[in-house]
């Protein structure tokens, strides 16, 4: 008998759900684009957690690491002795310069011996091409795949490397992928260049001889026992390292790989978790607005139900039914949209990111995530609007309802009130009566503007960081950096390479920062006075001089110090003569990318004892010997790197393109989607609320343009008002955001720019001007009779 | 488009064969089958019948509402079923004073604002005042609808209607939701402003005793004038019942 009788319901459910279709397609567009976000971070997030782990897994990614300056063999079995070490491996590690005949400047090669054995037992590689070298030959190397490809280097190739000062001409007999290098970029440089950066494998016998260092060793890699204190480890490695020269064992944190990895799949957390949950918030907003609506129509049918004897339960499920049609439409949408969206952005990953192979998965239980949150944000939405159907008694909801009340304004509104045309005091009265009904029409269209300010100041932190770090920061051609720290005299024969208009010394010094109970390694970096080309940038985006006494601290950095300006901190240093020493603060900088600290050359030199002596130099070239000054440091040895700025920013522009480019535009599409949702849904309520007086008007003798007034004008006022709460909202949201995406490496900050707000403001009174242009078609095909013969 | 309605000696209104049918085929309906009638200008006319006999139809078509399927409509001098939408429209603007059964105020605005409403747009008008109190509601002209009885919503809406001082009033169940007290003084309304302004009304009813009101009675069935009386002697609204 009840399923008899639930049929009808049921198609009557249908009906009902066709006949907001509009309002659905806007709840399940907005859910839709917000569960597509979320299944794309959350599917991305995990699968790259995956294949790391599976990764560093199979190809036994090491725990730990350290450098040191020269170790004897012997010294490894000590270090196998320490406890909890599962596995160690020593190898021979340095840099060196590379002549690719394909471009002009020098490129570098990160240099790491394999074990004499054979294959390494830690830090394994995924060969993709090619075979192991021969230890037999000397000149046999393994490149990494990115810079192979950049540079289309094939099996067989010969490569000219100078290593330690001495030419070698390399062949290539394999390519292949580390789980040590999965993000490749140059030390100093913050993305890849893989045509300038590759890792070069080779035989342990080879590299020794030509780096000296037969029969010893400078880098070791450890793999832990399974649930190994970390601390403890380091400090029994150290131990046995600091008198060969150790700057300090690290962790994974520290690995410059790992941490990209770390740092994006952060970044992906955030954006699983920011962008959905506006666009639920619009979802529900959107249904509460709909199901309101058809709520107020059906009163009698609700009434017919209750006096059929169906129970308040039974009346609550049909009408919480059509929401939750709207998120499973939603949720389908969404599911789709994301698998979509991850695939596309797996591809961008694999870019970047050179895993044996990387494919987008979402797991059952990101969709089943996906569809609760959809099911929860519709039921939010509906509950309100379901209650007061529960509420309606038979008897009360059969009966017309009561005409609402109005009443006449008082003070200020009064006076403004009678200044109006009866038409514009309809639109007044109508806001004032309904205020919680105007408010979410406001809050709606307030978010997609908000969302749209958001989206909009993405671009342009982009260009000022970019600006200010490649501009204002630094406006050098290249920095070179020596393999060691020399004199200051080496300036002169820098000054004289081919085509320097003008050169300035930097130092930079690996240290430990102490505040408190707090510690953190940096850089510091120490800077002359005057400086032009590579300069501090203070709180206004300016230059700034280095302290004239003091520390200066990065914002992030001073951050995690707890320290500020006038604080005393202790510095060490971790390589070299670890000289510890305390350090007033003297300032708080703010450099867009990186996090370090900062002196000026001369006390930084003083401080560790060594003055006079620079770590590299930032040069301006003369474009027309741009070919020469390249050609002369193809063959200078004592350079560790040569980092070209206009290349630097490529690249970075390139990342930002990519990534943030790519989001952008698909969060203005959402965006627009929000808007054009709210502003639909909005406009088709108040049209189907405002029919009777709209027919009335007609009938009177009103025009349709004079009609659409009311209807029109009752939107753009909402809009309106939505304008400087959505830029408030947009601008708080921003800077909130933008702190979730600071990492160590950079520092966003918000920017107030007004093209973004007019954008936003524009983009949105349009898509309200659009929605209700459409709906206010429905005034030309008013049944002015049937309306108003009907009773309310 | 200019029609001198108050000094024409033309019958206000003159159809010829109208027709009017809603769908096509075998689910055509038939709501108006060639009706002529003429209705002298200040004249009131009671039209009767059942439901979907046809006398709403035809109101909807002689106040521009609606548009007949076949046959002339005249206003006057003026075509009705030539007029495009825009011209219509215009049309009711100028002339045309509507009473319906659910009163169809703005429930956003006062009485007295409801009634300047359409001062708006009218040339002319009464002033709200002179209009209320012409149906007794000067008292309660800043009431809201909501604070109205529906007697004094239906009387607001008269006065509404009768504000820019219209050549024809067209009232469709004027008193079909009130009750007989409040209906009358509904009626003594109309019949008041049909004298003293010489407007051409036509009330719709399925009410027989209201019939008594009118100087000519046409009784409507499936969509033809069936017959046309004419009263020797009027009722006044007081003596009507139902």
């Amino acid at each position: 008998m009840v399923k008899l009788i639930a049929r009808p319901l049921d198609r009557k459910l249908l009906r009902d759900v066709w006949r907001m279709r509009i309002h659905a397609a806007a709840v399940a567009l907005v859910l839709g684009c917000g569960l597509s976000v979320y299944i794309m971070s959350v599917g991305m997030r995990a699968s790259l957690e995956r294949t790391r782990a599976d990764y560093y897994a199979d190809y036994r990614m090491m725990h730990l690491a350290a450098s040191l300056v020269r170790a004897p063999d012997r010294v490894a079995a000590d270090l196998e002795r320490i406890p909890e070490v599962a596995a160690i491996e020593t190898r021979i590690s340095g840099y060196a310069l590379l002549d690719v005949p394909q471009i002009v400047e020098p490129a570098s090669a990160r240099l790491i011996s394999l074990p004499l054995g054979g294959r390494p037992r830690i830090n394994d590689l995924a060969m993709v091409r090619g075979r192991w070298p021969d230890p037999a030959k000397a000149d046999e190397a393994i490149v990494s795949e990115a810079f192979a490809t950049a540079l289309d280097i094939r099996i067989g190739a010969n490569l000219a490397a100078t290593i330690h000062g001495r030419r070698h001409v390399l062949t290539i007999v394999g390519i292949a992928n580390s789980p040590e290098f999965v993000f490749v970029s140059a030390p100093g440089e913050l993305f890849p260049q893989p045509e300038r950066f590759g890792v070069v494998w080779m035989g342990r016998t080879a590299l020794a001889r030509a780096f000296d260092m037969s029969g010893a060793f400078n880098d070791a890699i450890f793999r832990l026992s399974p649930g190994a204190d970390d601390q403890r480890v380091r400090s029994a490695i150290d131990e046995v390292l600091r008198a060969f020269g150790s700057s300090g064992a690290y962790g994974r944190d520290r690995m410059m790989s790992d941490r990209f990895l770390s740092e994006e799949i952060k970044q992906l957390t955030t954006m699983a978790i920011f962008l959905p949950a506006f666009f639920l918030v619009i979802a529900a907003f959107l249904v509460n607005i709909a199901l309101g609506r058809v709520i107020a129509t059906e009163r009698s049918n609700i009434g017919l139900l209750k006096a059929f004897g169906y129970s308040d339960l039974a009346v609550a499920w049909h009408y919480a039914k059509s929401a939750l049609m709207f998120g499973l439409i939603g949720a389908s949408l969404g599911s789709i949209a994301g698998v979509v969206l991850g695939r596309a952005i797996a591809d961008i990953y694999r870019d970047y990111y050179h895993f044996p192979t990387l494919a987008f998965s979402a797991g059952l239980l990101t969709f089943a995530g996906a569809w609760a949150a959809a099911i929860v944000a519709v039921s939010i939405g509906a509950i309100f609007s379901v209650w007061r159907a529960v509420r309606l008694a038979p008897a009360e909801a059969l009966a017309p309802p009561r005409p609402a009340v109005y009443s006449r304004s008082s003070g200020m509104l009064a006076r403004f009130a009678a200044r109006l045309d009866a038409k514009s005091r309809i639109i007044l009265r109508r806001i004032q009566r309904f205020p919680r009904r105007a408010a979410t029409t406001i809050i709606g269209i307030a978010l997609a503007i908000a969302l749209l300010v958001v989206a909009g100041a993405f671009p342009a932190v982009m260009t000022q960081l970019l600006s200010v770090h490649f501009s204002v920061a630094n406006r050098q051609d290249v920095t070179l950096s020596f393999v060691a720290p020399r004199e200051i005299g080496v300036m002169h024969a820098v000054a004289h390479l081919p085509g320097v208009i003008s050169a300035e010394p930097f130092r930079a010094d690996d240290v430990v920062l102490r505040h408190g109970r707090l510690e953190v390694r940096e850089a510091v970096l120490g800077l002359p006075f005057n400086a032009r080309l590579s300069r501090l940038i203070g709180s206004d985006g300016q230059a700034v001089e280095p302290p004239v006494a003091g520390i200066a601290l990065a914002r992030a950095l001073a951050a995690k110090l707890h320290a500020g300006p006038g604080d005393e901190i202790e510095i060490e240093q971790v390589s070299g003569r670890r000289v510890q020493a305390r350090i007033r603060v003297s300032a708080i900088v703010d450099p867009m990318v990186g996090s370090s600290a900062y002196m000026n050359i001369e006390d930084l030199g003083r401080l560790f004892r060594e003055p006079g002596r620079i770590s590299g130099a930032h040069l301006s070239l003369d474009p027309a010997r741009y070919a020469a000054f390249n050609a002369q440091l193809k063959e200078t040895p004592a350079l560790a790197g040569a980092s070209f700025l206009r290349q630097a920013e490529r690249s970075m522009r390139r990342a930002f393109d990519e990534g943030v480019g790519v989001m952008n535009y698909l969060y203005i599409a959402f965006a627009a989607v929000m808007a054009g949702g709210v502003a639909f849904s909005a406009a088709r309520v108040t049209m189907a609320e405002q029919e009777r007086d709209l027919a009335t008007l007609r009938v009177l003798g009103f025009t349709r343009g004079e009609a659409s007034y009311v209807l029109v004008g009752e939107l753009f006022v909402l809009a309106l008002l939505a304008v400087p709460l959505g830029c408030v909202l947009g601008t708080v949201l921003g800077i909130w955001l933008m702190r979730l995406f600071q990492t160590d490496m950079y520092s966003f900050t918000f920017i107030f720019n007004p093209g973004g707000y007019a954008f936003a403001i524009a983009f949105t009174l349009a898509c309200v001007a659009i929605a209700s242009f459409i709906v206010r078609l429905g005034i030309d095909r008013l049944d002015m009779v049937g309306v108003l013969k009907a009773r309310d | 488009m200019t029609i001198a309605a108050e000094t024409d000696p033309s019958p206000a209104f003159h159809t010829i064969r109208l027709s009017k049918v809603y769908g096509d085929g075998p689910t055509a309906v038939h709501a108006l089958r060639d009706v002529d009638l003429d209705v002298a200008q200040g004249e009131l006319i009671v039209l009767l019948g059942p439901s979907g006999s046809g006398k709403s139809t035809l109101l909807n078509i002689l106040g521009g509402l609606d548009r007949a399927s076949s046959g002339e409509v005249w206003f006057h001098q003026t075509a009705l079923n030539a007029m495009r939408e825009r011209a219509l429209t215009d049309f009711r603007r100028r002339h045309i004073g509507f009473i319906f059964q659910f009163y169809n105020l703005i429930p956003s605005l006062t009485a007295r604002e409801n009634v300047d409403l359409v001062r708006e747009i009218a040339e002319d008008p009464l002033s709200a005042e002179e209009a209320l109190d012409l149906v007794g509601l000067a008292e309660r002209m800043d009431h809201f609808p909501a604070q109205l009885s529906g007697g004094e919503q239906q009387r607001v809406a008269v006065a509404r209607a009768i504000a820019k001082r219209p050549a024809v009033l067209l009232c469709d169940e004027p008193t079909g939701a009130l009750d007989l007290k409040t209906g009358v003084r509904v009626l003594e309304a109309l019949v008041e402003i049909n004298k003293r302004y010489r407007s051409t009304t036509l009330i719709v009813t399925h009410n027989a005793d209201v019939a008594r009101l009118g100087e000519r009675v046409i009784h409507f069935s499936d969509g033809r004038i069936r017959t046309i009386e004419t009263n020797a002697v009027r009722a006044p609204p007081s003596e009507l019942k139902w």
